[in-house]
């Protein structure tokens, strides 16, 4: 039995390798047919975040939004229902928590922000959950809906932000800077790296104990591996195609919170993008378990934070990051890759 | 355009608006029948997008364009299928997969080539030919919404015509709703269903190209995720349609109506861009609810 | 040489590491009826996936009409004339008789479109030649099972096989239909074709073959003339000892009603028949109640029924006299529910987690404090039913790792842990070999003797003959024969009401063609 877990281990790693390593391959080959001066894109993109503090410290920063929708996601593939409006459930989380912070400028930080949090949290619970509940009462495919509302509310709120929560006194299309008291500790300067992150592992941990180990964890772990099986021994499947997406998109609301109470201390026009997206693929390398999701998030920052530094130190852009994302992306659920090893992950319709 | 009240011109521009959706929408008609959920229309139709107005710019012909934007779809849907039933990766994933690569090749692209993320111009690109037949077109309302619309709209319809034929009157249409409906049939008798999907994927390919030729031709130039969720709402069009092509003809245009629709009243009335640009997202999800409302009911209502 | 010689073939499932077939040589004379017996995993169904070019032996020789043949896939198979006709049929349900039939060959017009008209013509003729009687045009979601079979025949000989390889064919049909199927065999020997039967079931071999080959374990143990050979033999050959179904069923008075169906009914729309119509059906505490029926009668759905998977339409259900009609599972359960689903690898078990998540989903509320799985408790429970029934399986392995049998010990484990006082069977012992059916078997007379009040659904007739107090079978939804267990009852009376050939509930036997006795 343990020979055949860690054999299934090794095939796993195996295959992960090479799924990393033909992303790379894909990255630096573009560099090479793009890149005036491959070799200094090429470096920058694999060494560049560990150059400076600054940079390693915002790689640091950037992988907290990614635990925290990682595990959103990584709740809702455990359960097998699908939360493909990330993006904008994250954004909702960030622009309801930026208007309460704004709407009590003179409360305490403690209060004020839980208040912003919870909001966050409930708001993206909300928009994942109407996915979830449509799916749970008449069956609507909730890998579509859920995209599709999230489409939506991304527009909706582009709007708000532009227009009716734009701060008047600066040019840019932002909205005013939230108060003192709810800007969290910055524990690297210069770079943005804040407190949060000790929460976001902390959360991680709490989640594999949750899944692994509560009452609910235990039912939702049972209806995504086999819901006939749950429903036969009268767990209440409907309940566990909504609650499971409830959950996740209160993550995608916290993780909006906390990018805003964190890291920019204001309401942009995306200032959540990429976190939804970029959740969906942190929760698959990390095979959709909890205390996976850390290393996966940080390595996913790592991209990002490559090719950022590729950018500012060559003359390749940002977008290299999404390409190598999307390589991962590709092969990640490759079985063929992941020779014996097949965890036959039912994300069909 | 004769403009003798506002619906005639609304209407016209929904045939225009509808052409995309039809197209992606009738490729993931293939894709579903043999079985498969097709999330890789969007990023198919990116890429067509990209290539075909790129490099009808680069080679000067509207013609090439089209084709080389085509075959560049075909290529990317090929890699979609390969990793995808060959080395049976979820389809789900890898359609996803698909649109986000679409979504930084293109911008990569743009980038590395035009120094530039935003909208890309090409002023030397000559308009799509129209199709215009003087005496069709005095027919007083069908000649105004119908006639008059670039050639490409009206391969669009042959498509869909086209589409029904194969799948319904020819060996390969059968076999490819065998492999749908069930595989081990297809496996039995000697075929390969991977073999069939493979096939159902790539003409997705071929008219997700022509969705994403139709829209950056149309507009003579790329915007990044010109695409705008289009994919997405043809897919629900599959499903809307009843995986048959007269029904997604029809809920097409419902679609196209709607977002023309959207269009007209933002000119009248003062409502931001936004929020018309969220419209049809809106209303697809609404109508996708509704169709799985009446859906569960009948099936509910069949027993008992 | 004979007309089919296949020679030391060898198959190994590299994924698994079963070998399926070792050394394994065969020899079929033209013209003949071959029976290939053997248990399940015996690998008789990994033969003939090897000779229909499904799967590809890693050794061995095949030799067709004296010549050496490598079949890579059915298409070659067809080619050569070897058809095959699966246990699970191979059939679009959408799709028309024709349109199934000539899938993969379509005659067409103009080199592109389906000669729909000629596909029909010449499917008609298949048809007639071989005095079949099915529409082309219907689809086959509308046919019987019986009929569907004969479109996968007629699917064969479409394509001219001269072999064909009936895999398991009377597993779904009833004693009437599958007379009728031999008879189509003898048919189809009169014209010379040559036939292999796989089949587990003595009766069919004695009957039908002219020879036939036992395996076992992935061998062949024997290869015998049938007249040369009695069905205590062949069992014996195919087990290894000396088993037949015995199950001592001591006289016994029921008790009181423990479960109850009044009148259930449920209907679906679109189809001209209720799926249950009208089902009353009584169990009392010490007795073994039998349903039989052929699938599509009515039995998955009292199955759902009473799992509370399903509610009526109408109708009423008590269990210990609560009325459970509308309950789901979960109240079901604590109204006294235990469970053995026949769908047991996806029903009732989840083969992807743990022994252990699968012995407590039923009662994982016992372990739970403040919200909290209890996991010292939860591995103490899972020892002992591991040790109580002596599943080979270790608590933390994954289900799915398990053997068939095992994962079946495994589910009544669980569910005779709850010590209900009703305990619903479905097909269980479907697919398991004779010592874990006896295993089985023996749990249900346990139960009977310690006053349980049992309710098998199986489609197997020796099981219900040799198990149940009260006989019921359901025939197009309805209970049309409710029998006292004795002596008198039959195999073939029991077939007769399956087919709806008798009929009780209509109050007077509707007249059959086979000269049935009335009662």
């Amino acid at each position: 039995m343990n020979r055949q877990r860690v054999a299934s281990l090794m095939s796993s790693v195996t295959g992960l390798f090479l799924t990393i390593a033909i992303a790379f391959a894909i990255v630096v080959l573009m560099i090479l047919i793009l890149s005036d001066e491959p070799g200094r894109a090429i470096y920058y993109f694999f060494i560049g975040p560990f150059t400076r503090a600054y940079y390693l410290g915002n790689m640091l920063n950037q992988s907290i939004g990614l635990m925290f929708t990682g595990l959103g996601i990584a709740v809702a593939f455990k359960s097998s229902t699908f939360n493909l409006g990330g993006e904008g459930q994250a954004y909702s989380g960030a622009i309801v928590a930026t208007v309460i912070m704004l709407a009590l400028p003179n409360m305490p930080g403690f209060v004020g922000g839980t208040a912003a949090i919870v909001a966050a949290i409930l708001m993206g619970a909300f928009i994942a959950g109407l996915s979830g509940f449509f799916g749970m009462k008449w069956g609507t495919d909730q890998l579509i809906s859920s995209f599709l509302l999230s489409a939506a509310v991304i527009l909706i709120i582009n709007y708000l932000v532009t227009g009716p929560l734009d701060d008047p006194t600066n040019s840019m299309l932002t909205t005013p800077r939230i108060g003192q008291q709810y800007q969290l500790l910055r524990i690297f300067k210069p770079s943005k790296l804040d407190i949060s992150i000790v929460f976001a592992a902390i959360l991680a941990i709490g989640t594999y104990f949750f899944m692994q180990r509560s009452h609910w964890g235990y039912e939702m772990r049972m209806c995504g591996l086999n819901r006939e099986f749950a429903k036969y021994a009268g767990i209440n499947v409907e309940k566990y195609l909504m609650v499971p997406m409830a959950i996740s998109g209160g993550f995608h609301g916290l993780a909006g919170a906390i990018v805003v109470m964190g890291t920019h201390y204001r309401g942009l026009k995306g200032v959540t993008a990429g976190l939804g997206w970029n959740g969906i693929a942190v929760a698959l390398i990390a095979k959709n378990n909890p205390i996976a999701v850390i290393p996966a998030a940080l390595f996913f920052a790592y991209l990002d934070a490559g090719a950022r530094a590729a950018m500012l130190h060559s003359d390749v852009t940002f977008e290299l990051a999404s390409i190598a994302r999307a390589m991962i992306f590709f092969l990640v659920t490759a079985q063929a890759l992941y020779g014996l090893f097949n965890s036959k992950k039912k994300v069909t319709k | 355009m004769s403009n003798t009240s506002f619906p005639i011109p609304m209407l016209h521009s929904t045939i225009r608006i509808m052409a995309p959706f039809l197209l992606a929408a009738i490729g993931g008609l293939f894709t579903e029948l043999a079985g498969m959920l097709n999330i890789a229309l969007e990023g198919l139709m990116l890429i067509g997008a990209f290539f075909s107005v790129v490099l009808a710019a680069a080679t000067g012909s509207l013609f090439l364009g089209v084709v080389l934007g085509i075959l560049a779809s075909i290529v990317a849907a090929y890699v979609f299928g390969f990793i995808s039933l060959n080395l049976r990766a979820n389809i789900f994933i890898t359609g996803l997969a698909t649109n986000l690569f679409a979504e930084g090749l293109t911008v990569v692209l743009a980038f590395q080539i035009f120094g530039n993320k935003g909208v890309i111009r090409f002023a030397n690109l000559s308009k799509l030919p129209d199709l215009s037949i003087p005496s069709l077109q005095r027919i007083p309302v069908i000649g105004d919404i119908f006639i008059g619309h670039n050639v490409l709209i009206y391969i669009s319809w042959l498509m869909v015509i086209l589409a029904a034929i194969v799948i319904y009157k020819t060996p390969f249409g059968l076999r490819i709703r065998g492999t749908g409906s069930n595989p081990g049939a297809i496996e039995a008798i000697g075929l390969s269903p991977r073999r069939y999907g493979m096939y159902a994927i790539l003409i997705s390919g071929f008219t997700c190209g022509l969705a994403g030729a139709v829209l950056s031709l149309q507009m003579g130039a790329f915007v990044p995720g010109i695409t705008s969720g289009r994919g997405w709402i043809a897919l629900v069009a599959i499903y809307l349609g009843n995986k048959n092509p007269l029904g997604i003809f029809i809920a097409c245009l419902v679609f196209g109506f709607a977002e023309s629709f959207s269009n007209y009243a933002q000119g009248i009335m003062d409502v931001p861009a936004d929020f018309i640009l969220a419209f049809p997202y809106i209303i697809t999800v609404v109508a996708m609810i509704a169709y799985s409302i009446v859906q569960h009911y009948r099936l509910k209502g069949s027993e008992g | 040489m004979a007309y089919l010689q296949m020679h030391g073939i060898t198959k190994l499932y590299q994924t698994s590491g079963v070998l399926a077939n070792n050394a394994v040589d065969l020899s079929i004379e033209e013209n003949e009826v071959h029976a290939v017996i053997g248990e399940n995993g015996a690998g008789k169904s990994t033969l003939m996936k090897l000779l229909y070019g499904l799967e590809h032996p890693d050794a061995g020789e095949t030799f067709f009409r004296g010549e050496r043949v490598e079949i890579k896939d059915p298409f070659a198979a067809n080619r050569l004339g070897i058809g095959m006709v699966h246990q699970h049929f191979k059939l679009v349900p959408d799709f028309t008789v024709a349109e199934n039939v000539v899938l993969g060959t379509e005659p067409r017009k103009r080199g592109i479109f389906i000669d729909r008209q000629s596909a029909i013509g010449h499917v008609a003729k298949v048809i007639e030649d071989h005095g079949f009687s099915i529409d082309p045009k219907r689809k086959v979601k509308e046919l019987t099972v019986g009929q569907m079979q004969q479109v996968e025949i007629i699917k064969m000989l479409y394509k001219n096989a001269e072999l064909l390889i009936l895999d398991e064919p009377t597993s779904v049909l009833t004693e009437q239909e599958i007379e009728r199927l031999f008879e189509t065999l003898r048919n189809l020997l009169s014209r010379g074709k040559t036939i292999i039967l796989i089949t587990h079931k003595l009766e069919e071999v004695m009957d039908m073959s002219d020879r036939v080959t036992v395996m076992r374990g992935g061998k062949v143990v024997a290869v015998k003339r049938t007249v040369d050979v009695d069905k205590r033999e062949l069992s014996r050959l195919m087990v290894g000892k000396d088993i037949l179904l015995q199950v001592d069923r001591p006289a016994k008075e029921p008790g009181e009603t423990i479960l109850e169906m009044q009148g259930v009914t449920i209907c679906c729309r679109g189809q001209q028949r209720p799926l249950l119509d009208g089902v009353d059906l009584k169990v009392r505490a010490g007795e073994i109640v039998g349903i039989a029926g052929v699938g599509g009668n009515g039995l998955a759905e009292i199955e759902d029924v009473i799992g509370g998977l399903r509610h009526p339409g109408s109708g009423k259900m008590f269990l210990n006299g609560e009325d459970v009609t509308r309950y789901g599972a979960e109240q079901l359960r604590e109204a006294g529910l235990a469970y053995v689903p026949a769908d047991r690898l996806n029903r009732g078990a989840s083969l992807q987690s743990s022994v252990r998540e699968n012995c407590i989903v039923t009662k994982h509320h016992d372990f739970l404090k403040a919200g909290v799985l209890l996991q010292r408790g939860i591995r103490e429970f899972t020892r002992q039913l591991i040790d109580h029934f002596s599943i080979s399986a270790g608590e933390g392995m994954r289900a799915g790792n398990l053997s068939g049998g095992n994962i079946q010990k495994m589910i009544l484990a669980r569910e005779l842990s709850a010590e209900s006082n009703f305990i619903l069977f479905s097909e269980p012992t479907w697919g398991l070999d004779i010592a874990s059916s006896q295993f089985v078997y023996e749990q249900m007379m346990d139960l009977r003797k310690r006053d349980a009040a049992v309710l098998l659904i199986s489609s197997n007739l020796d099981e219900i003959l040799g198990l149940a107090d009260t006989i019921l079978v359901m025939y197009r939804g309805r209970v049309v024969g409710r029998l006292a267990n004795t002596e008198d009852v039959t195999k073939d009376i029991i077939g007769e009401y399956m087919l709806g050939i008798r009929d009780d509930s209509q109050g007077v036997a509707v007249a059959s063609p086979s000269g049935v006795r009335g009662e």
